[in-house]
């Protein structure tokens, strides 16, 4: 529905008649480097969901290819009866565990001491319900001639959810979606492109998020898709996660700490 | 509050100057000969007593003089100067009726692009263009276009090409009054802004206030664009139009009953969609417009006018999805002399925006809109040669739809919402008194006391410590907060009300015959906002009332300028600084979500703006060759601090150039008349970039390529420049045919520049790299209008 919505604002497609785009050269401006977080913990639904990744970089010059690992941290998660998880590093900033005990609503505080400053978050395990069934149909897209992919889940009435979808083909695209439309209904998270075809296969998350982490992603999308920058879009600023530079506030990070309940399934196209 | 006590004394001081000797009115109306349509601006002069008033929007004029016998001198721009004798032994009413200047002296050369600027007069930083100059004017795909001509100006200028609405002096698009025959336009442009809803051809009359606004106007506080329609043609029957390559017009004018009441009819529409079809399915993208307009004179003190505008623009993408949206507009007027120096007007107007959405595909629809009722009550007294008063009093009601999501079908998966409705109540009284202090000094000075009710709805949000946004002081991030409960109140309840005095006042010096300086000041409320955080605005945006959550943004504006005509009028030279500034400028909060969003005031904050900048206009006004040449040095900045000093604010609290700023505006526009035939035009623009954000790093996360920023608007888009040129063609008339046809050829962007009109940052899905995109919108086009009139 918010994506419906958003349509309105990628109208102007008048402007494709008229316009031309081509990709220039702009100097840009470096910043100083920035650590950034990925700590996603997710439970995918029948499995126990001991292992488990997070993964630390910092920033680098927006045309620079690789971003820098990072490689030397400390990095554990505290569940709120106690109990701590330390990940260790295995390559390239991954840093990971294999003895993680993730339990639906429990809240946990994530640290990391990165040249001597410490940094913190603290999240609940977010659920989810289960994905009902997928169904495909043509029609898709604006010309109307794409298959459509449409993973149907029915929303709890009686509270407020978030959802994070991924449908994983060659690349990976994720939707959002909250209930403030369709509270209590049976909906769907919705997937349309041009190149999927019969015989694809297609792997489907729908992650259960917290209400902070949907508003966090809902910006993310804005700066990450073709139409950043764009006229109809917002002005882009920098987005702060949930974790906090408890030695230098201004040294901020960037990324998020987030756990998940994931349903998933695997749906091949007719 | 020395401003009010200054006033109050010139308003004593009015009423003890009144002359002693016996004075006489002489009053009238002043209309085209040919049309009988009434003229506005035209100056009555007596020189003998170096003195004179200009006619009002309904061609009226009227001055006390002392018994005797005068010569009076009639003159308007492209009209006959008349000048006659009257002996005034009694109030006398005269009409005058005037000739073009073209139609009988076709030899002489023809003079009808003066216009002149008044040096004696203290208005200022007020920019009239003729229709005349508008029309002639290279345009994109050759579209007359009135708000595409006023950002030749200074102190004018747009978020880029092809963005709707305009921006004055640094003002905001939103805080733009637009008036069409009195009645306010919330949305001024068709096709995302391509064109504005004017029809070139309904239009009698225009005038852009920048600066010195007159306290007859309010409710915004950038600038006023107040235009007026033609009346049509009371003594025969007329007919005109166009044929473009995006539009085509016609327009019917004639008497219902000849030298009393006429009609007037246009409409346009643009077949643009079909073009869209031919290059592939079938998506559609359309506007039309209708005005009408019909007035009639019952006596010489009576005269009943009314007037209607219906425009919309309508999208379509296969059968998914449907977008329609435009402006109606109905407004009844009556005329009347209530004395012979007081002439009243009093106008009701229904005015109503209207956005809808259809989606087929996910099955709802979408409505939302504005509609407001509107009481005006304005009158002009001619006191005496010395004295003119304006007073008046201004009425509006309000509702505004922020939403409404109707699902459609059965399955739709959407349940039916609705964003609370508001109401308010706008309320205005004005006085302002034209005063000639001496040879030398003019004045204009009065207040406007407006006031802002905003009315009960069904449920309103309250909040904890009456705060909408909450800071998370460790994340430095603002949010929603959590309403705390809801109140719902009846319409007649008035949740917030708020009551401002506005102080105007401008006043000019003459120095020698030619030259003058003038200043003024102003302070303007207003209580609407446009809702929107995208850098151009688009017509899903909702305006919002202020009230519990949300203060009026207050205008103060003061300007300087020196005004000087050189040789005689051929040359006028115009030089004016100003600084303003706004209290209450709302800002929003980064990745604010404002779509279907029933409580607005958790996505925003309370900041400021301000503005500076020196306007340059040079006019060449007579010879075959004429033009300006336009210059403006600005800057537009906002600020948004946060509200304890815990806070970080927008932006860090720091200043920022708003999306329309732009240091360097630049335009020169010409025109040769090479025969009588042929008319050649030339446009040539530059202006500094816009501002906008590039990012200053990347970063990985959930192995997608995002962009860090840097502060907002510090970067610009590079240098905009363009030139234009067209040509008109008249061919000449077939013998005594009344038939009159022009061709208009234009090439818009002659040497193919392709602007910036915007600069994103992508990953290349192909070669995992990140790269800037530039956006370029119009490369060169070409362009060709028929235009007749029989």
């Amino acid at each position: 529905m918010k994506k419906a919505l958003k349509i309105t604002f990628l109208l102007p497609i008048i402007f494709l008649l008229f316009s031309c785009e081509d990709v220039i050269e702009i100097d840009l401006k470096e910043s100083e480097p920035r650590l950034v977080i990925d700590a996603s913990i997710q439970w995918i639904k029948g499995t126990q969901g001991n292992l488990q990744f997070i993964r630390l970089t910092t920033t680098a010059p927006y045309y620079q290819d690789e971003v820098p690992a990072v490689t030397n941290a400390e990095v554990q998660i505290r569940d709120e009866q106690g109990e701590v998880y330390v990940f260790y590093h295995t390559e390239d900033g991954y840093y990971q565990i294999t003895d993680f005990k993730p339990v639906v609503g429990m809240q946990y505080q994530l640290s990391v001491v990165y040249n001597d400053q410490l940094y913190m978050a603290t999240e609940r395990l977010a659920p989810v319900v289960d994905i009902d069934f997928v169904e495909q149909t043509s029609g898709g897209g604006f010309a109307g001639d794409e298959i459509e992919i449409k993973a149907y889940y029915t929303d709890p009435a009686d509270e407020e959810n978030f959802y994070m979808f991924s449908f994983e083909e060659e690349r990976t695209i994720f939707e959002i979606y909250e209930d403030q439309f369709n509270n209590g209904n049976q909906i769907f998270g919705y997937y349309s492109d041009e190149d999927i075809e019969p015989g694809d296969e297609i792997f489907i998350e729908m992650a259960g998020i917290s209400r902070a982490y949907y508003e966090y992603l809902f910006v993310l999308r804005a700066q990450i898709g073709t139409n950043s920058g764009g006229p109809f879009e917002t002005k882009p600023a920098t987005l702060k996660g949930n974790i906090v530079n408890q030695t230098n506030q201004e040294n901020y990070p960037l990324g998020y700490f987030r756990l998940s309940e994931v349903a998933t399934t695997t749906y091949v196209v007719d | 509050m020395e401003i009010q006590k200054l006033l109050l004394l010139l308003f004593c001081l009015s009423f003890f100057s009144v002359d002693a000797q016996e004075t006489f009115v002489i009053n009238g109306t002043i209309t085209d000969v040919a049309s009988n349509e009434t003229l506005i601006g035209v100056n009555v002069l007596v020189p003998s007593e170096s003195t004179g008033v200009v006619t009002n929007e309904y061609g009226f004029f009227s001055i006390k003089l002392p018994e005797g016998t005068y010569n009076i001198q009639i003159s308007y721009i492209g009209y006959q100067t008349i000048s006659r004798q009257i002996n005034l032994n009694q109030n006398i009413s005269v009409n005058f009726e005037m000739t073009e200047a073209s139609e009988s002296l076709e030899e002489v050369v023809i003079s009808d692009d003066i216009e002149r600027i008044d040096i004696e007069s203290p208005a200022m930083s007020v920019n009239k263009l003729s229709i005349n100059t508008i029309q002639k004017l290279p345009v994109v795909f050759g579209e007359v276009d009135i708000v595409k001509s006023l950002l030749l100006l200074p102190g004018v200028s747009n978020a880029g090409e092809g963005s709707s609405g305009f921006n004055v002096r640094g003002g905001a698009a939103d805080q733009n009054l637009i008036l069409l025959d009195e009645a306010t336009i919330f949305n001024s442009s068709h096709l995302f802004g391509f064109f504005s809803v004017f029809n070139p051809d309904a239009i009698k009359d225009l005038k852009l206030y920048k600066g010195g606004i007159p306290a007859k106007y309010g409710g915004r506080v950038s600038s006023v664009l107040d235009i007026y329609q033609r009346d049509g043609n009371s003594k025969k029957f007329k007919a005109q139009g166009g044929i473009g390559i995006i539009s085509s017009r016609l327009l019917a004018e004639g008497p219902i009953v000849k030298d009393k009441g006429s009609f007037l009819i246009g409409g346009r529409s643009s077949y643009a969609h079909l073009f869209l079809k031919l290059t592939d399915n079938e998506n559609s993208a359309y506007f039309y417009d209708l005005n009408t307009k019909l007035n009639y004179r019952i006596d010489a003190k009576n005269k009943l006018l009314f007037s209607g505008y219906f425009g919309r623009d309508v999208f379509n993408i296969s059968e998914n999805f449907e977008n329609t949206y435009g402006n109606t507009v109905l407004n009844l007027r009556w005329n009347r002399l209530n004395s012979d120096n007081l002439f009243s007007n009093l106008s009701l107007i229904y005015s109503d925006y209207y956005y809808g959405l259809k989606l087929n595909f996910v099955q709802f629809n979408w409505d939302s809109g504005i509609k407001n009722i509107n009481l005006k009550y304005d009158f002009n007294h001619y006191l005496n040669d010395q004295f003119q008063l304006k007073y008046g009093l201004h009425s509006t009601y309000y509702i505004f739809n922020p939403g409404e999501i109707i699902p459609t079908g059965e399955d739709s998966g959407i349940n039916y919402l609705k964003l609370n409705n508001k109401y308010a109540v706008e309320n205005a009284l004005y006085f302002s008194v034209e005063h000639d202090i001496s040879d030398k000094i003019t004045a204009e000075y009065g207040a406007r006391l407006s006031s802002f009710l905003r009315l009960g709805q069904d449920e309103l949000n309250l909040y904890e410590d009456d705060l909408p946004v909450v800071y998370n002081e460790a994340q430095d991030i603002y949010s929603e907060a959590t309403p705390i409960g809801v109140r719902s109140d009846s319409r007649s309840k008035v949740l917030k009300s708020f009551l401002n005095i506005e102080p105007r006042f401008s006043i000019s010096y003459k120095l020698k015959k030619n030259q003058s300086v003038k200043g003024s000041y102003n302070r303007m409320t207003q209580y609407l906002h446009l809702i929107s955080n995208t850098s151009s605005p688009t017509p899903t945006d909702v305006w919002t009332p202020s009230g519990p959550y949300i203060e009026p943004q207050i205008l103060d504006q003061v300007a300087v300028g020196y005004f000087r005509n050189i040789d005689n009028g051929a040359f006028s030279l115009e030089v004016e600084s100003f600084y303003k500034k706004i209290q209450n400028r709302i800002d929003y909060l980064n990745g604010a979500n404002l779509i279907a969003n029933n409580a607005i005031e958790t996505a925003i904050l309370n900041g400021r703006a301000r503005a500076y900048g020196l306007e340059v206009l040079l006019k060449k006004n007579t010879g075959k060759f004429t033009g300006w040449f336009a210059y403006t040095l600005s800057r537009s900045e906002q600020q948004t601090p946060g509200r304890t000093p815990n806070e970080s604010g927008i932006n860090n609290g720091e200043w920022y150039n708003t999306n329309f700023d732009k240091t360097h505006d630049l335009s020169l526009t010409t025109s040769y008349d090479l025969n009588k035939k042929w008319q050649l035009n030339a446009n040539l623009v530059f202006q500094t970039g816009l501002a906008t954000t590039y990012p200053n790093g990347r970063y990985e996360y959930m192995n997608l390529s995002v962009p860090v920023y840097a502060s907002r608007n510090s970067n610009r888009l590079p240098a905009y420049h363009r030139m234009d040129l067209s040509a008109t063609f008249t061919p000449n008339k077939n013998g005594n045919k009344s038939y009159e046809s022009s061709w208009n050829f234009g090439i818009y962007n002659i040497y193919n520049r392709k602007n910036a009109y915007s600069i994103s940052f992508r990953e290349n899905l192909d070669t995992q790299r990140n790269e800037a995109v530039r956006l370029s919108l119009f490369g060169i086009i070409p362009s060709v209008t028929y235009n007749f009139k029989f």
